[in-house]
């Protein structure tokens, strides 16, 4: 058997689940380039790409965790609350980063960047805490109903 | 799909968890209560290591006779 990742009927639920999302993703961009062509513009072009993107891999990475196909069976069981206190950390500082450097750099005005990176910013880290708080929930319950 | 009581039964016998087997076939304990509850199908790579794990052959816990079906 394979001692590392997914098992079987955990790779079949997960290529699944993996196709309907991509699926979900094509329709609704293509759903959003129609009611653009109709002349409905539900947010501006960047943001609009953005939360759909976001809300595909959101639902398909709850999917995955809801339906026990994210992590093998030979995970090890470990709290990894530093290593993402860590990545939020260094998450943060990249983003800081790349923001001051594009402000400052020649070939954009920094109107631009304010423009739309502060929703967009606040939508994905909304969304991820979101989608984060799902996860947790779900766990709790499934955990829960392993218990019984 | 019916359940496999069977191989719920052979489980039993060795005083066996699901979760024991799911480590000694190396998957997750929710894949063998699929397989006992009928949701999943199983590889026959899989079945022959379920086999092996219960020392049981493939006839004993996966043939459908037709009390089982």
């Amino acid at each position: 058997m394979n001692k590392k990742g997914l098992d079987e009927m955990q790779l079949q639920r997960k290529y699944k689940i993996g196709n309907q999302g991509f699926v979900m993703l094509l329709y609704l961009l293509l759903l959003d380039t129609g009611l653009y062509g109709f002349g409905f513009r539900w947010i501006s072009y960047p943001a609009n790409v953005m939360i759909i993107l976001t809300l595909c891999s959101g639902i398909y990475v709850v999917r995955l965790i809801s339906g026990n196909a994210f992590v093998g069976p030979f995970a090890k069981n470990e709290k990894p609350v530093l290593k993402a206190v860590l990545t939020a950390l260094c998450s943060v500082s990249v983003a800081a980063v790349i923001i001051v450097l594009l402000k400052n750099a020649g070939f954009s005005n920094a109107g631009q960047i304010d423009d739309m990176s502060a929703p967009i910013l606040f939508i994905t880290a909304a969304t991820g805490l979101i989608i984060a708080a799902v996860t947790g929930v779900i766990k709790r319950k499934q955990n829960r109903d392993d218990g019984k | 799909m019916s359940k496999n009581l069977k191989l719920k039964s052979a489980r039993a016998a060795k005083d066996m968890s699901q979760k024991d087997v799911a480590n000694a076939v190396g998957v997750t304990r929710q894949t063998i209560n699929a397989i006992e509850n009928g949701d999943y199908n199983p590889s026959i790579n899989l079945c022959i290591a379920i086999c092996k794990a219960l020392d049981k052959t493939l006839n004993d816990i996966f043939w459908e006779d037709d009390v089982n079906e």
